[in-house]
């Protein structure tokens, strides 16, 4: 098995250094959670000025409004919006077609998965890693936990990750959203080379109970396979997760078709994202991480 | 490369070849290279969409099939080359049976023959002609004539020791007119036709050989044959120069050489070699004896293994001298010793005019310039015209080394050459030429005058230094070492004759001719080979490219072909 980065490779402080500025904003967190700084929609102590409701016995008398009271003859008491943290998931898709290329995909994918781990660690969020291959392999590397102490122990883990299997989608979103988890931000680190078909795959996004962040992880010669040098003449193309034979010579109308077939995927991606209010960062495996990464930021903030 | 004598069904047949290879190719599989992919998701979905280039899901376009069939049939049949036969419509085929020395050899007449035989069943009968090509060309069958005739009359025939005459017939069958435009000119044999003859062939008209023959071969033959005046000076002998020429590694030596001399084999003659292939016999007496040399043993080539030469007859004349002659007549005719003054029985007599001294027999007379006579007073016999006279006499008797310019502006008065015919020969001059004064007796054409003058007056034969078939006789007793220029007087009268054939031939008065073939073309047997095809004039562009616009076709096919391969149009 290959393993994907080095952990020094992968923990790198300038790396880390440049996320400084970036954070992580939910518009609002289920309540449940741990007081922290995303707003939430649970009512209670602190500092936002939320509403007003009816004196019950048991409320804390310090927040009676007396000029209400006074108005009205009646007591209210105010109620505030709680800061509670978001819950920050990431999937990472292990199959082996994430390992096969130089540099892999996985190489790209971990160093984005880790800085939203920096970012979402650094203002108190809670942060779980998950990894997916094949049916049935979805293994939960690290339960949701929260602190800047654990960084470190969430790089030597991404670091850890082996290529296991075959993509599939598909069954680990099912399994994923069958965990009694709190909902969060799914950040999911894939080449989404599902076999099931794009339909299926967003069919299986959109019941996620989780704000989703999809990090496509692509390569130039997805979308333009001409630029591969020893894409000539008759070939015998071998998958590389199911070892499956596709015969065909390299025409250009071959070519053509594929590239409307890989644009068709792509923009039904494109198109799910847009439609379910999603962040969608096709992240280049061959370019800087950290650049791309800042295009998905506006002003240094994501809007989970 | 092409298949030229393809026959129509084999090229067909070739056709049919073709596209059956062409579709067991199409039932194969190609081999793919592999490539491993992240994913073939897309590809599959890709490939199912526009089928891949696969031999046998391309059968399945038949168009495509087609296409791939027109090609390569245009190739092959390109490479076929589409002259079948060897007819152009409205040929004229000319039908040359070479008869010469050159197919002398082996079973090469035989192979011309039954080839030419075949050939003309071929052809129709008023489109061809046969021509044989021996000592003289000649037309064995006419263009209509029953191709059975020609059997009859090939009966007679078989090679002769004579050169080819191929060159002639080509010059003959370019005159303009006498053909039609085009004609094809069959060959035969192994006759050479030389470059300048090809070059001189006008448009349309071909020569094709139609055997070819290998080079060389085993053979050595007398390549010439020729006699001269003696090294050793005796004036009544003369020396014989023999070459050999031999191919395919014979040697030749004196010991297969053999000599006869007027018949008789067992004379002792002074034979030596003197180079590889030179020999010579030198001091054989001058009496005009048929020499025959012969090479001993076998060979390719049986025609040039002998040759036979006359030697020149140089016998003494005895001359009836008067005393009164000028003291430089006298001292030149004593100093030539084959002229015997006071013999007995004289064959020619020299005197004064007037004078009884020899009477009755051909004479040199002097005669003094008042008798008006011309310089030259030549009497002929033979009945013959005074052209004819003119022409035997003036170099026979040296009368062109005599300085007659400067003779006349001495004499101050013209100097001339008058003929008649009479009983005997006769020839009479001013006695005033033999003063001192005027540059003729002391001249040095004066000895050779009076020597040629006199043998001419005995009737001395004329000899020759060598005769061959096919080239102009020289007659050396006309010739002369004071001749500047070199070329015999027979030539400058125009008056080639050109023995056609080795063996005996007469010509004009001469009693007998012995003609060899010394051919040195011929005893190499480098002919046959060389000939391959020519064609006068520009060729005509349709003529030259059947073929190469068969080729084109193709290739503008492919370029088709990949074209729609291009753009996706054929798999």
């Amino acid at each position: 098995m290959a393993a994907s980065l080095r952990f020094d490779e992968l923990f790198d402080p300038d790396f880390l250094e440049a996320l400084a500025s970036f954070s992580l904003r939910a518009r609002r967190v289920e309540r449940g959670g741990r007081y922290a700084e995303q707003p939430s929609r649970a009512r209670g102590a602190g500092l936002e000025f939320a509403d007003y409701k009816a004196y019950v016995p048991g409320d804390d008398l310090r927040a009676v409004d007396w000029n209400v009271y006074r108005r009205l003859g009646r007591l209210f008491v105010r109620v505030f919006e709680e800061r509670q943290d978001l819950p920050l998931y990431l999937l990472i898709d292990r199959s082996k077609s994430m390992y096969f290329e130089q540099p892999p995909r996985i190489a790209a994918g971990l160093k984005v998965a880790l800085a939203l781990t920096a970012i979402a660690l650094g203002q108190n969020d809670r942060v779980g890693l998950y990894s997916f291959s094949g049916a049935g392999q979805l293994e939960a590397e690290l339960r949701p936990l929260s602190g800047k102490g654990w960084l470190m122990a969430f790089a030597r883990r991404l670091a850890e990750l082996t290529e296991a299997g075959e993509t599939d989608l598909t069954d680990a979103l099912h399994r994923f959203a069958s965990r009694p988890l709190r909902p969060g931000l799914l950040v999911l680190v894939s080449d989404f080379f599902d076999p099931a078909g794009s339909e299926a795959l967003t069919a299986a996004l959109s019941r996620s109970r989780h704000r989703l962040l999809l990090v496509q992880v692509v390569k130039q010669t997805d979308a333009n396979p001409a630029a591969q040098a020893d894409l000539r003449g008759d070939l015998r193309l071998r998958d590389c997760e199911t070892n499956a034979a596709v015969d065909l010579a390299v025409t250009p109308a071959v070519l053509a078709r594929y590239k409307e077939i890989y644009r068709a995927f792509a923009e039904r991606l494109t198109a799910f994202a847009r439609q379910r209010g999603a962040g969608l960062l096709q992240l280049d495996a061959d370019r800087n991480a950290l650049e791309q990464l800042e295009a998905l930021f506006v002003n240094g903030r994501l809007l989970a | 490369m092409n298949f030229l004598n393809l026959a129509p069904w084999a090229v067909l047949a070739g056709i049919a070849a073709l596209a059956g290879l062409l579709y067991l190719l199409q039932r194969l599989r190609i081999r793919h290279a592999e490539l491993r992919v992240p994913t073939t998701l897309f590809w599959a979905a890709a490939v199912r969409e526009a089928p891949v280039r696969v031999f046998l899901q391309r059968f399945r376009h038949w168009l495509a099939y087609l296409l791939l069939l027109a090609i390569c049939s245009l190739l092959w049949l390109g490479f076929a080359d589409p002259q079948v036969s060897d007819q152009r419509p409205g040929d004229y085929a000319v039908l040359y049976l070479d008869g010469s020395a050159h197919s002398a050899g082996g079973g090469d007449f035989a192979r011309a023959k039954r080839e030419l035989a075949g050939r003309l069943a071929e052809l129709p009968a008023h489109r061809r002609e046969v021509i044989w090509g021996g000592g003289h060309n000649l037309k064995l069958l006419s263009a209509g004539e029953d191709r059975l005739l020609l059997d009859k009359r090939l009966e007679a025939l078989a090679p002769q020791a004579a050169p080819s005459g191929l060159d002639e017939q080509l010059r003959l069958l370019a005159y303009y007119g006498a053909y039609p435009e085009q004609v094809d000119v069959l060959v035969f044999g192994r006759a050479p036709a030389p470059a300048s003859a090809l070059q001189r062939l006008p448009p349309g008209m071909r020569v094709v050989r139609a055997l070819e023959y290998p080079a060389g071969g085993s053979n050595r033959g007398i390549a010439a044959l020729g006699v001269g005046p003696a090294r050793s000076g005796a004036w009544d002998r003369v020396d014989v120069a023999i070459r050999i020429a031999a191919t395919g590694g014979l040697s030749i030596g004196i010991e297969n050489l053999q000599l006869r001399l007027a018949g008789d084999a067992g004379g002792p003659l002074a034979l030596s070699q003197t180079a590889e292939d030179e020999f010579w016999v030198h001091d054989l007496p001058a009496q005009g004896d048929t020499l025959e040399v012969r090479i001993q043993g076998e060979d390719d080539l049986p025609l040039d293994d002998a040759a036979r030469l006359i030697l020149p007859e140089r016998r003494a004349i005895g001359v009836a001298l008067s005393p009164n002659l000028n003291a430089s007549v006298r001292r030149a005719i004593e100093a030539d010793p084959g002229l015997r003054p006071g013999a007995e029985s004289p064959q020619v007599a020299v005197r004064n005019r007037g004078e009884a001294w020899g009477e009755g027999l051909p004479a040199l007379e002097f005669a003094p310039l008042a008798e008006g006579r011309a310089a030259f007073e030549i009497g002929y016999d033979g009945g013959r015209g005074a052209e004819q006279a003119l022409q035997d006499s003036v170099a026979a008797l040296g009368l062109d080394q005599i300085d007659g310019a400067g003779l006349a502006a001495a004499l101050q008065r013209p100097v001339g050459v008058v003929l008649q015919e009479a009983e005997r020969r006769s020839l009479v001059l001013w006695s005033e030429l033999l003063d001192g004064r005027y540059n003729f007796a002391g001249a040095r054409s004066f000895p050779l005058f009076l020597s040629r003058s006199l043998r001419w007056l005995a009737g001395e034969k004329p000899w020759h230094a060598y005769l061959a078939a096919g080239r102009p006789v020289r007659d050396q007793a006309a010739r002369s070492s004071l001749d500047a220029s070199g070329q015999p007087a027979f030539d400058l009268l125009g008056a080639d004759y050109l023995p056609p054939r080795a063996g005996l031939a007469a010509a004009g008065n001469e009693a007998r001719l012995e003609v060899s073939l010394t051919n040195e073309e011929v005893s190499l047997r480098a002919a046959g080979a060389a000939l391959g095809e020519a064609s006068g004039g520009p060729e005509s562009a349709a003529a030259l490219g059947l073929a190469v616009w068969l080729m084109l076709a193709a290739l503008l096919l492919l370029l088709g072909e990949w074209h729609l391969y291009q753009r996706g149009l054929i798999p």
